[in-house]
């Protein structure tokens, strides 16, 4: 026994020692990520640790900098939309959604979004919520060790991609949705081929639940885990699912409907305890709550164009832009020159997967925008990472990360 | 809802209020730099106002705010070199958005700022989320918050020179990672 | 009646009126016509024929608006603006002749934006999409005309775009003075053709190109090289000859695209000739880029050095013998910097002026000079009263062997082939210039110098305006500004001028030249990098 305490100890004597002092120790900075498989997305988190605790964490954002808000200001209205694509890179419609909100505030144009082309929109939205979900649900269930419901969340996440490929023709980067409406309709059998997607992915939410929700490791890792209150959760701006399962109930959707979210029946999970545990049940929820309003969107949306009607906003039909020079004349001035959106200052913002997705839009008269900030619910929700680990295990620093779903592109911008 | 949150503002704060307005149903109060920390603490212990959520900050730069002239009788775009602002006109604002869970209400605050003169005190001390917020105005426009914990970069590299979002700042400049050495010449 | 003895007199009736235009009033000078009385409000009437450099003829029929009183819309470039008019632009009937001109105008009007030069700076598509945006009801084919017609050395005619507005015809008959362009056939198959026996090669012709409201007039210069709103633009001042036109550099990734006129009612209204909108091509031909020393490229330490130390030998064994040639094809604060050298800090007298010689063929009355030097004015204003001596006189001073050393700014030196052996010959040849043209080819150590597009200076033209060039990008490889060159070649020499910035060359310029009191202000403003954009947008 002597032999095996000098070992572990080093070259301490063993007659120094006495079992009821504490083990000689002192703080170590460790780092985690950028290039990290728990870190999604690139973040750094430097870590000054006391053994396996976190004494004190700083959590440094930026390596996806990829200059959104400078390149907004040099591209058209028109031309941001595959930057926004580029922001919450897993549910790309919101983003695409909120934006052209901001735009058609400053145009004037809410109203005048024929209402066909709100309920697209809606449909992509939750479609690309139910994506975002399930990402951050199945990463961290992997993170912990649980790999099925990762393979199958993603599977399930391919189908709907598969999907909206076929509507927009890109799986992640869609750009689908245009100032004044969206770029193209549904194709024809869109509503037979979602509502048997949301069927299949209503089996596969069961069986990820019983996986998860009842096992022992799961919920040890993630109960009690990071729990946040809710007086500190509005302090530190936090929205969306990480707020939601604080207990305050603030949703977009509800407190500020826009597009056609009024006339849908939905309703806004709430947890307690603000912990890993409580974000996750919330999320799953969401998803759920996401695939009743598909469902009645579907049954409710009515025929009718996909486009407001105004020359200035949009752009007119191929056939008409490459036989008449009136529709070419048109078509050119909207690519070259933008859309003219007279001058003002406007926040719009949508519920997006991880919170409050806003977009504030200073136009200056031109085809261009001034300024184009873009609200990233990741950003302000990553910055509660550095107070909530503290205290906790560097292994719980892994759930907490990865259910505060910060998306790298949002996040950096 | 409680009473008009423009109106509060103006009854309590009467000229540091600037000027209000309601254009796309945004309220909007520009509000004096020397008043910012007051306005800020009102707006959020006040009972009616009760403004909890800090929704975002940020900063916009007017410099060279101007429009391209264009008669359809010139065949050319003439450009109008001078800044259609007055040279004392401020050339930064500084944007605030807060809201209210409990009276569903919010607001927005801008601070007119000049060029020499880029600093405004801090409100990380009332709502945590402008820590970082403030953070990513001091790299992108460098706004210098005093009273800030922690006022440093946080997308930009530290080594990075410049501030990016600003007007002057162009596009296409890059930057080394690493800095060389001069060679004289 | 006024006493003609009385030295005061009653003041004269104010030569104004005061319209009102879509409810707002404006007071402009009697004789304006309604369109710049509405200009003068921000109201932008449509126009196609009406420009302002021009004669008035109001063919094209977009500029209509309703007079009260009046019982037919008029055209708003020809009615003058009397007192107590009152103008509509904006009600419905003249909202709706604007669109039926404009449809009228697009019925022939081919599918060409692809394709033609204009797109991005067509006035037909901005007053389309501004006016109009109404869809086609055209369903017959439309007319169709040659595409592809040689007007004169410059000039491409593409028939089918023109909308007949007849700009360029009153063009060549009133800027240029020269009946070069008619009108043939009537009626929808209009075309523009060449007066009888003549072809368009007027040396203002490109200026047609310009007002062309279309794409059917296009320089072959220009077309098909760059789009027009990728373009950058920079005010500058043409470098052809002494007037000074002020231009436009259209540029794009450090190489400039073309030139064209900037409106100034002093120096050249809304044109300039064909041979000033060449001079860019000079920017890219024989650049030189790095130092040399004897032919081989050097460092610029080493360069500076080596021109200091020639010099500085020049000077110590004869004063006298070291000669400074002055370039009136480089900006004043160029020539102020070096006549401070060579004046103050080297005590050197013997001063030549270079540039290229007169041809007394260009001069013409209305814009081209016989000095293709846009900067000799400057010159003289630079060095005061002291003789400007020629590149004649500099040939006889070497033939003589009076000259040791020569301190050459600018490669423009009109010297023949005996002096210019000698000049070779020479221990210290030094030469600033931007081009390895010339005498700088033959240089003991030569200097790579920025262009004139690629400056912040002045010019002084031959109006004795002095004139603001802005710089589009920055000078190719290590070139530098020249009075940065010779302020560091002071400093080599162990002479500080001092200069950190070319504001304070001029700075000091006007304080201390006489004909420049005052002058401060003609420095203007500093531009901010602009894309040249059409219709309210901006890069």
């Amino acid at each position: 026994m002597a032999e095996i305490k000098k070992l572990v100890l080093g070259r301490k004597v063993v007659e120094d020692l006495d079992e009821d002092q504490e083990l000689p120790h002192e703080l170590m900075t460790v780092n985690m990520g950028p290039s990290h498989p728990a870190m999604h997305g690139t973040v750094r988190i430097v870590l000054t640790v006391d053994g396996e605790r976190v004494v004190e964490s700083d959590v440094q954002p930026g390596f996806l900098h990829r200059c959104f808000e400078k390149e907004s200001e040099y591209a058209t209205y028109t031309q941001i939309f595959p930057y926004t694509d580029r922001l919450n890179y897993i549910s790309p419609m919101i983003n695409n959604v909120g934006y052209a909100m901001a735009v058609e505030k400053l145009l004037g144009l809410t109203d005048a979004v024929p209402v066909r082309a709100q309920y697209i929109r809606v449909i992509v939205s939750e479609i690309s919520r139910i994506t975002d979900h399930l990402t951050c649900v199945g990463a961290s269930a992997m993170e912990l060790g649980a790999f099925t419901p990762f393979l199958y969340f993603l599977k399930a996440r391919e189908w709907l991609f598969e999907l909206l490929e076929e509507l927009s023709g890109a799986r992640l980067t869609y750009s689908y949705v245009r100032i004044g409406g969206v770029v193209s309709d549904l194709t024809p059998d869109f509503n037979q081929r979602l509502t048997d997607l949301l069927d299949k992915i209503d089996g596969v939410m069961l069986e990820v639940e019983g996986l998860l929700n009842n096992n022992r490791i799961f919920r040890d890792r993630m109960e009690g885990v990071g729990p946040f209150s809710a007086a500190e959760a509005l302090s530190f701006g936090l929205t969306g699912p990480c707020l939601r399962a604080c207990g305050v109930d603030y949703d977009v959707r509800k407190d500020n409907p826009y597009l056609v979210y009024d006339r849908l029946e939905f309703d806004v999970p709430v947890g307690t305890a603000g912990d890993c545990f409580d974000r996750y049940l919330v999320r799953l929820e969401e998803m759920r709550q996401s695939i009743r309003m598909l469902r009645q969107a579907m049954r409710d949306i009515p025929a009718g164009p996909v486009i407001v009607d105004d020359p200035r906003v949009a752009l007119p039909p191929k056939k008409e832009a490459y036989n008449t020079i009136e529709a070419m004349i048109r078509h050119f001035k909207h690519i070259v020159d933008g859309i003219r959106v007279p001058p003002g200052e406007a926040y719009a913002w949508c519920e997006g997967g991880n919170g409050e997705l806003g977009f504030f839009v200073v136009a200056d008269g031109t085809g261009r925008p001034w300024k184009c900030y873009c609200r990233s619910p990741s950003l302000i929700n990553t910055q509660t990472v550095s107070k909530t680990i503290q205290g906790h295990l560097i292994s719980d620093v892994v759930p907490i990360f990865g259910m505060i779903n910060m998306i790298g592109g949002e996040c950096d911008k | 809802m409680a009473r008009n949150v423009l109106d509060a503002l103006t009854a309590k704060f009467g000229g540091a209020i600037l000027e209000t307005s309601s254009a796309y149903g945004d309220d909007v109060a520009v509000v004096k730099r020397e008043s910012l920390l007051d306005v800020a603490g009102f707006l959020k212990s006040d009972p009616a106002m009760a403004f909890d959520l800090p929704c975002y900050c940020t900063c916009v730069d007017y410099l060279g705010m101007e429009m391209l002239t264009v008669s359809p009788t010139t065949p050319l775009a003439v450009p109008s070199i001078p800044s259609a602002l007055p040279p004392e006109a401020p050339r930064y604002a500084m944007v605030y958005e807060l809201r209210s869970i409990k009276h569903r209400h919010r607001v927005r605050l801008k601070v007119p700022l000049h060029d020499n003169d880029l600093k405004l005190p801090t409100l990380s001390g009332l709502w945590a989320a402008f820590n970082w917020l403030e953070r990513e105005t001091y790299d992108m426009y460098g706004v210098a918050f005093e009273g800030h914990p922690d006022l440093r970069r946080i997308f930009m590299y530290d080594e990075f020179i410049g501030h990016p979002l600003r007007k002057d700042y162009p596009k296409e400049r890059r930057q080394p990672l690493v800095r060389r050495e001069w060679t004289d010449e | 009646m006024s006493d003609p003895n009385q030295t005061t007199q009653t003041p004269a009736a104010p030569a104004t009126v005061t319209l009102t235009i879509d409810g707002k009033q404006v007071t402009v000078p009697k004789g304006t016509n309604v369109i710049e009385a509405a200009k003068k409000l921000g109201i932008e009437v449509s126009a196609f024929c009406y420009h302002p450099g021009l004669s008035v003829v109001a063919v094209c029929r977009q500029c209509l608006v309703k007079v009260e009183g009046q019982p037919k819309l008029q055209p708003s470039c020809q009615a003058i603006a009397t007192d107590g008019m009152v103008v509509h632009t904006a009600d419905d009937w003249s909202r709706g002749a604007r669109r039926q001109m404009l449809e009228f105008t697009l019925v022939n009007h081919p599918v060409d934006c692809p394709i033609c030069d204009k797109a991005g700076e067509c006035t037909l598509q901005q007053l389309y999409f501004e006016h109009d945006n109404e869809a086609s009801r055209l369903d017959v084919p439309k007319v169709r005309k040659p595409k592809v017609v040689d007007l004169g050395p410059h000039i491409v005619l593409d028939a089918e775009r023109c909308i007949l507005c007849t700009r360029c015809i009153r063009v060549c008959d009133e800027v240029a003075g020269q009946h070069q362009l008619e009108m043939k056939n009537r009626g929808d198959h209009e075309e523009i053709a060449t007066a009888p026996g003549a072809e368009l090669d007027n040396p203002y012709a490109i200026n047609t190109v310009d007002v062309c409201p279309v794409g059917a007039l296009t320089a072959k210069d220009f077309r098909f090289t760059m789009r027009a709103w990728e373009l950058m633009t920079t005010p500058s001042v043409c470098p052809g000859c002494a007037t000074g036109c002020n231009i436009e550099i259209h540029h794009k990734n450090e190489r400039v695209w073309r030139l064209v006129p900037r409106h100034n009612p002093e120096v050249n209204g809304h044109w300039m000739c064909d041979e000033g909108r060449f001079t860019y091509h000079r920017l890219r031909t024989r650049r030189m880029v790095a130092p040399t020393i004897n032919g081989l490229p050097a460092r610029w330490d080493e360069a500076l050095g080596h021109a200091a130390r020639l010099m500085a030998a020049a000077i110590q064994h004869n004063r006298d013998s070291v000669g400074i040639v002055f370039s009136p094809q480089h900006t004043n604060e160029d020539n102020w910097a070096l006549a401070r050298l060579a004046r103050e800090m080297w005590g050197v007298g013997r001063f030549y002026v270079g540039g290229k010689g007169p041809v007394p063929e260009r001069a013409d009355k209305i814009l081209r000079d016989a000095d293709i030097n846009p900067n000799r004015r400057g010159v003289k204003q630079v060095l005061g009263d002291l003789t400007l001596a020629g590149a004649q006189v500099l040939g006889e001073d070497l033939a003589q062997g009076e000259i040791k050393a020569l301190l050459v700014l600018g490669h423009d030196l009109e010297l023949g082939p005996e002096p210019m052996e000698r000049a070779a010959m020479l221990d210290a040849l030094v030469v600033i210039a931007d081009s390895e043209a010339g005498i700088a080819a033959r240089a003991r150590v030569a200097l790579p110098s920025a262009a004139w597009a690629e400056v912040a200076g002045t010019m002084t033209n031959r109006q004795g305006l002095v004139q603001r060039l802005h710089p589009a990008f920055a000078p190719p490889g290590q070139a530098l500004p020249a009075w940065e060159i010779i302020t560091r070649l002071g400093q080599a020499a162990g002479s500080a001028l001092g200069y950190g910035h070319v504001r304070q060359v001029f700075d000091e310029m006007v304080g201390k030249v006489g004909e420049l009191q005052g002058q401060a202000a003609r420095w203007g403003r500093e531009t901010r990098p602009i894309q040249l954009r059409f219709a309210n947008s901006r890069g």
